[in-house]
């Protein structure tokens, strides 16, 4: 039997949550074994993901999950390494969660607490499911069933697992619009039908925890933005949990963000242009947006990649190493934005993901070379666009008589210098 | 069809005698006061901008009196529109420039625009209209002939306070410019894909099948030889059929595949989409680099480019 309280093991933001939050002690009371299971959060096994149905086991859940939050916003920062860490182990444990009540029959538990969060509706019954008045093709049906069992890695299954891969609710795509701005659902992986996507119970359980996972990166960056409001230190408890839970983090990523720190490879900054210095150097309000996303992203990436042999509409045609792209090209890129006055991101976080867009990538903020294609790879625009969109950005010095485009006064100085012995 | 730009004296005729307010459409009409409007007074670009006009007799006076070269309005609806600040929302736009067809028929120069390629440009904005209906549900969908070409322009609620990541993914669909896990399903963003593949092939000449890596001459002799074959294979999904032409491997496939993707996506300019402060043309307006009216229309299937030549170029026609 499971008691009211159960949901907020679903959905740590209920308000079956909060009141657990509201009488509990502070945190630096907290019981050792609950500090034990905040930092442990992000490494549970499937058995440890598991809450029993008892009002102990399932206070001491919700509390280890608001000190793992608190305790990454008191030692990162919104969108770190550590976020998406416990983002993700969120994400992983509701999932899990979910497939395992449902296999044990407790399908309308998971239904109360996905339903709080994402408006559904079942498919018609009848010879064929049906949506909206449409018949779903009755081949199409099984094949949304095996694309599900083939992504899990199924190959036998038994009456307690099928349900959960047959196509049964409606939800509307714009009522999960939230999981296609964090690309944790693509827009052209779902089933559309007159504007509703057709869902697996499997597929429920994967977006229902990813908007627990949104919101749980949500909630650190709040919590982030209160203690730099305070201004005070966060408490000494908060910070030995987030930073165990930051040891955590793979050695990998440590060693990308120091890299990511090292100088420019072989962009040679001597050799911009006026106007790319100036973007560089960080601009005012009217002219970030072109600075950053239509100035620097293009020559940074066109100069570094420097694409030749083939037509350029492919980044990865030209690179097989994705840190060229994250390392080199948009540090300068994220550095220039955070220069600019205002900074260009605290008010306008989403181009982040333009930045990546405009290289080729989609709208993402984590690009991979296999991203790359999925959107135009912009060109840099030529000196008489920019006198006329971004004219204070453009002071041109001598280099620039006869110069048509920016990325042709890099290579020609860069060559020049080149010619003149000064080494490539 | 003569396009030719238009002089100061005919933009003067234009908007004292021609233009009126009435075919200004009601999504802009009803959230007029909102909305912000740029304008090129003289053809050297946009650059009056964060006017506000809050009631359409105001927006009147301004255009018979300055006879604008270009008139604009914000995509975005704002709380303060001549500060462009206090962001509400942005209808969903998709920008279908006639002279950026990634394939034309017509032996254009690039750059320039003939009835041929604005009527290419009208059948992309049907379907892709069609897929916004059918697939994405929506219903407030209107067109916009711009002059050189058409702009989808959706005002349904659920869509206007999408951000620009999601505006992203839905030219994605729309364009498919995205290879499906599965290709054979009847419904859904599988059937879109086909669609766009086999149009886009469909298109394609011996020349510039020629220009996809890997394709050897001969094969490309062969799919132009039986292009209605392969046709149906791309329209029906059985891919399979294509593996039997000799030369296709399935490197070749995909790299065949990848490139019509890659020519799918040009079909639209994505960042016009994902730009949600984005100014677009003024239906009503006279698109002076053209000679044509930017207009609401009604019944795109039935569009006819002549109801959007102005009078002074009708009665500048006339023997």
């Amino acid at each position: 039997m499971f008691p009211p309280e159960y949901l907020a093991v679903l959905d740590p933001f209920a308000d079956e949550a909060k009141k657990i939050v509201g009488a509990a002690p502070p945190f630096d009371a907290m019981p050792q074994e609950i500090v034990e299971r905040a930092v442990n959060r992000v490494k549970l096994s499937s058995k440890e993901m598991v809450v029993q149905p008892d009002l102990e086991s399932i206070q001491a859940e919700i509390l280890s999950f608001y000190l793992m939050c608190q305790g990454v916003a008191s030692v990162s920062f919104p969108y770190s390494h550590e976020t998406r860490l416990i983002s993700n182990a969120t994400r992983d444990t509701i999932r899990y969660r979910m497939y395992d009540l449902f296999k044990r029959g407790q399908e309308d538990l998971c239904m109360k607490a996905v339903r709080r969060s994402i408006k559904l509706v079942e498919l018609e019954d009848g010879d064929r499911a049906k949506i909206g008045g449409t018949n779903i093709p009755r081949e199409d049906f099984y094949k949304l069933r095996d694309q599900k069992l083939e992504e899990d890695g199924i190959e036998t299954v038994d009456d307690r697992v099928l349900p959960q891969y047959l196509p049964k609710y409606g939800v509307r795509w714009t009522d999960i619009a939230l999981l296609l701005r964090y690309r944790r659902a693509e827009l052209t992986k779902l089933y559309l039908v007159g504007g509703w996507a057709i869902l697996t119970a499997r597929d429920l359980w994967d977006f229902y925890a990813n908007f627990i996972s949104v919101r749980t990166e949500e909630y650190v960056q709040s919590v982030y933005e209160r203690i730099a409001e305070s201004g005070a230190q966060p408490s000494k408890a908060l910070v030995e949990v987030g930073g165990r839970i930051s040891s955590l983090l793979p050695k990998e990523l440590e060693f990308r963000e120091k890299f990511a720190r090292m100088p420019a490879g072989r962009l040679r900054p001597e050799f911009f242009p006026p106007c790319v210095n100036m973007a560089l150097a960080g601009v005012g309000a009217g002219s970030r947006n072109y600075a950053i996303i239509m100035i620097l992203t293009p020559f940074l990436s066109y100069a570094r990649i420097a694409p030749s042999g083939r037509v350029a509409t492919r980044v990865a045609d030209f690179i097989d190493d994705i840190s060229i792209v994250r390392d080199e090209i948009a540090p300068p890129i994220f550095e220039a934005a955070e220069r600019c006055n205002p900074p260009f991101f605290k008010d306008q976080p989403q181009e982040k993901a333009s930045i990546f867009y405009h290289m080729g990538f989609g709208m993402t903020t984590d690009p991979t070379l296999a991203d790359s294609g999925r959107s135009k790879w912009y060109r840099m625009p030529n000196c008489s666009k920019i006198q006329m969109s971004a004219s204070t950005l453009c002071k041109p010095d001598e280099f620039c008589r006869n110069i048509k485009n920016p990325l042709t006064y890099y290579f020609r100085k860069r060559s020049e210098h080149t010619r003149a012995g000064g080494g490539g | 069809m003569e396009m030719r730009e238009a002089t100061p004296e005919e933009r003067k005729s234009f908007y004292t005698e021609e233009w009126n307010k009435r075919e200004i459409p009601n999504f802009i009409l009803h959230t007029l006061s909102l909305r912000e409007f740029g304008f090129d007074l003289d053809g050297t670009g946009p650059s009056h901008r964060y006017n506000q006009f809050t009631t359409v007799e105001q927006l009147e006076d301004f255009m018979r009196n300055r006879a604008p070269y270009s008139a604009f309005t914000s995509v975005a609806l704002y709380e303060r529109p001549s500060a462009r600040e206090g962001w509400l929302k942005a209808e969903l736009v998709l920008d279908i420039d006639a002279k950026d067809l990634p394939l034309k028929t017509c032996g254009c120069s690039p750059g320039s625009v003939c009835e041929r390629c604005i009527d290419g440009a009208r059948k992309v904005a049907m379907e892709f209209a069609e897929t916004l209906r059918g697939d994405l549900g929506l219903r407030d969908v209107n067109f916009v002939y711009s002059g050189r070409g058409f702009h989808v322009r959706v005002n349904d609620e659920a869509v206007m306070e999408l951000e620009q990541t999601e505006r992203g993914q839905i030219v994605e669909y729309l364009t498919g410019s995205v290879i499906p896990t599965d290709i054979t399903m009847a419904f859904g963003y599988s059937k879109v894909f086909r669609e766009r593949v086999a149009r886009t092939f469909e298109a394609l000449d011996e020349g510039q099948l020629l220009k996809v890596k890997g394709l050897r001459k001969s094969l490309v002799h062969r799919l132009m030889a039986e292009k209605a074959r392969a046709l149906e294979a791309f329209r029906t999904g059985r891919f399979e059929e294509l593996s039997s032409f000799k030369d296709m491997g399935p490197k070749t496939f995909r790299q065949l595949v990848e490139f019509l993707r890659r020519v799918n996506s040009e079909f639209t300019d994505g960042k016009v989409t994902i730009d949600t402060k984005r100014i677009l043309r003024l239906p009503s307006s006279l698109h002076s680099g053209v000679s044509m009216k930017c207009m609401f229309v009604r019944d795109i299937e039935r569009f006819k480019l002549e109801d959007a030549v102005p009078k002074f170029i009708r009665e500048g026609e006339r023997p």
